[in-house]
């Protein structure tokens, strides 16, 4: 599903990812572990193509990330995110946010996902109106809506706690287990239990 | 429907841009108007009464222009001439009114001042204009070093007559120390204006003779006003494009987070310039709208303020309405398109790293 072929990366002068290259195969729950500024937020969002690489080449589902001709449609249709602090957007209710997300022949499904997160009774609720574990289950249906190849989540527990981070890593690996792909970078070490796959990064070079 | 609801969430920053852009057009607003105003009213004050003008060779300005006064006997004689006034412009203190226009006339032009009350001026007296009427309750006034009996008062419709004073012109000829600004000329025949004008011409090497529409055309003091007028406004806008595009760039720098997380979701570029656009337009547009009943509003209070003495009218044409219209979405598409455009092309994760920061 995704190939890294000797990618590197610089933020200036100081290079913070050196010649990396692994694959991961479709329906992984790939878990890219490493202590704070080890590259593991920098890889994760190369791999989830929201940051050109310096060097290297990325191919995801067969195409190599520099021929994409629209990157904005590929992404929206193949590639779902979960961040640390959700991003939902806070003007919008938890409806419109999925809504946002969603390709136009998937918004029938934004209840459906909702039902099936557990969260149907928030969808026109505010995320300012809804607690941290509601809104990451937010961010999960969201990233979930247009049934996408693979799932990309940057400490999606980080502002949880254990219960709620329970439940979340519960969702992904329901999603990797009906054949999305799953890349959890985090800290917590609690998703070695879900993931079947492990990347640690240690100063940019995988250990 | 998503720009409707960023306009609704960011309600402190949509009041500064909406504040920002009321009054850059109500300034381009104001300053046209006004300018137009005053241009407007001088034009008509030359237009209604003749067809001809006679003024000074080579002066470009009525208020220093010196004609001789004989000559209307001698144009009267001309063919179609059916009638013809002479008329010196002046401003002086009156009273305690420290500037007032005033217009000596010839007797045959008093009809001219629809009168309110009394009766037209005879030597040393005046009749004043409603406006400056109101600042004077004594029998007599002060004008240079002479005094006037106040022999009436008049109405006009045009604003520079309603705050001046009207006497006769030999009296505004000791004050003014001339013979006439202009001689005005009426014709029978509209097609002998040309040969009237040519036989006019003929009479005194010392005058220049126009189409009262040709003076109003080139007249020196006009073009001055119009200029000055764009040159303001052109400020005006120049100030309001910088305003609003310096409080776009505000908001986008403080939205960068959001733009990128619609860019994470596979939101285009286009998606976030169309929404920051058409948030902008929305805000431009009502803002237009409301500077537009503002200005409206003290254009229509600027003629009864007392201490202007109708001096500062102003005409809101449909010319100028849609100029400003045309100016503020101007100022929209710049003022939006070039922060918008900076944080599109930015990489997404930087976007949402750079808002959190």
């Amino acid at each position: 599903m995704i190939k890294v072929s000797n990618i590197s990366h610089f933020y200036g002068v100081e290079q913070v990812l050196y010649d990396l290259s692994f694959e991961i195969k479709s329906g992984e729950f790939l878990f890219l572990s490493g202590e704070s500024g080890s590259g593991k937020s920098t890889l994760l969002s190369i791999l989830s193509t929201l940051l050109k690489p310096s060097k290297g080449e990325l191919l995801i589902d067969g195409e190599s990330i520099e021929e994409i001709s629209n990157i904005d449609y590929f992404r929206q249709s193949k590639i779902g995110f979960v961040f640390q602090f959700h991003y939902l957007i806070n003007y919008l209710s938890v409806y419109e946010n999925i809504a946002l997300a969603a390709l136009e022949n998937k918004r029938q499904n934004i209840n459906k996902v909702l039902g099936e997160l557990g969260i149907a009774d928030l969808s026109s609720r505010y995320p300012n109106e809804i607690s941290g574990g509601q809104r990451q289950r937010v961010a999960v249906a969201r990233a979930l809506i247009n049934e996408p190849k693979i799932i990309f989540a940057d400490e999606p527990t980080g502002s949880l706690d254990s219960k709620n981070s329970t439940i979340v890593y519960g969702l992904l690996q329901n999603a990797a287990k009906k054949g999305t792909t799953v890349v959890v970078a985090s800290h917590d070490m609690q998703i070695e239990n879900y993931a079947t796959q492990i990347i640690r990064l240690k100063d940019g070079q995988i250990l | 429907m998503i720009s409707l609801k960023a306009l609704t969430k960011n309600r402190f920053k949509s009041l500064l841009i909406f504040s920002s852009i009321t009054i850059a057009v109500m300034a381009i607003f104001l300053i046209s108007s006004v300018s137009q105003g005053i241009i407007g009213m001088y034009s008509k004050m030359i237009k209604t009464d003749g067809d001809i003008i006679i003024t000074q060779k080579g002066i470009s300005d009525t208020f220093f222009s010196n004609v001789d006064i004989s000559l209307m006997d001698k144009i009267e004689k001309i063919e179609h001439v059916s009638s013809s006034y002479a008329m010196i412009v002046g401003a002086s203190p009156i009273g305690h009114i420290p500037i007032a226009g005033i217009y000596g006339t010839t007797a045959n032009h008093f009809s001219h001042y629809k009168l309110s009350s009394g009766e037209y001026p005879k030597k040393s007296e005046v009749i004043l204009g409603t406006n400056i009427a109101k600042q004077f309750a004594t029998s007599n006034i002060n004008i240079g070093n002479r005094e006037f009996k106040i022999s009436g008062t008049y109405s006009s419709e045009i604003g520079f007559e309603e705050g001046g004073v009207v006497m006769n012109i030999e009296d505004a000829g000791k004050l003014f120390n001339r013979s006439a600004s202009f001689i005005l000329v009426s014709c029978d025949s509209p097609n002998a204006i040309d040969e009237i004008i040519k036989k006019i011409s003929a009479l005194d090497s010392e005058i220049e003779v126009k189409t009262t529409q040709n003076f109003v055309k080139e007249y020196n003091q006009f073009k001055i006003i119009e200029n000055s007028s764009f040159v303001i406004s052109f400020l005006a806008f120049a100030m309001g494009l910088m305003g609003i595009a310096s409080v776009m760039s505000m908001i986008v720098n403080s939205r960068k987070e959001e733009f990128g997380i619609m860019r994470a979701l596979g939101k285009s570029r286009l998606f976030i310039i169309k929404n920051l656009f058409f948030e902008t337009l929305v805000m431009s547009v009502s803002a237009y709208l409301f500077a537009l009943v503002l200005s409206l509003g003290i254009l229509a209070l600027l003629p009864h303020v007392e201490m202007l003495q109708g001096y500062v009218n102003g005409s809101l044409s449909l010319h100028i309405s849609l100029y400003v219209l045309f100016s503020t979405i101007l100022m929209a598409l710049f003022g939006s398109l070039i922060p918008a455009w900076i944080a599109s092309k930015t990489d997404p994760i930087l976007l949402i790293n750079q808002g959190c920061a």
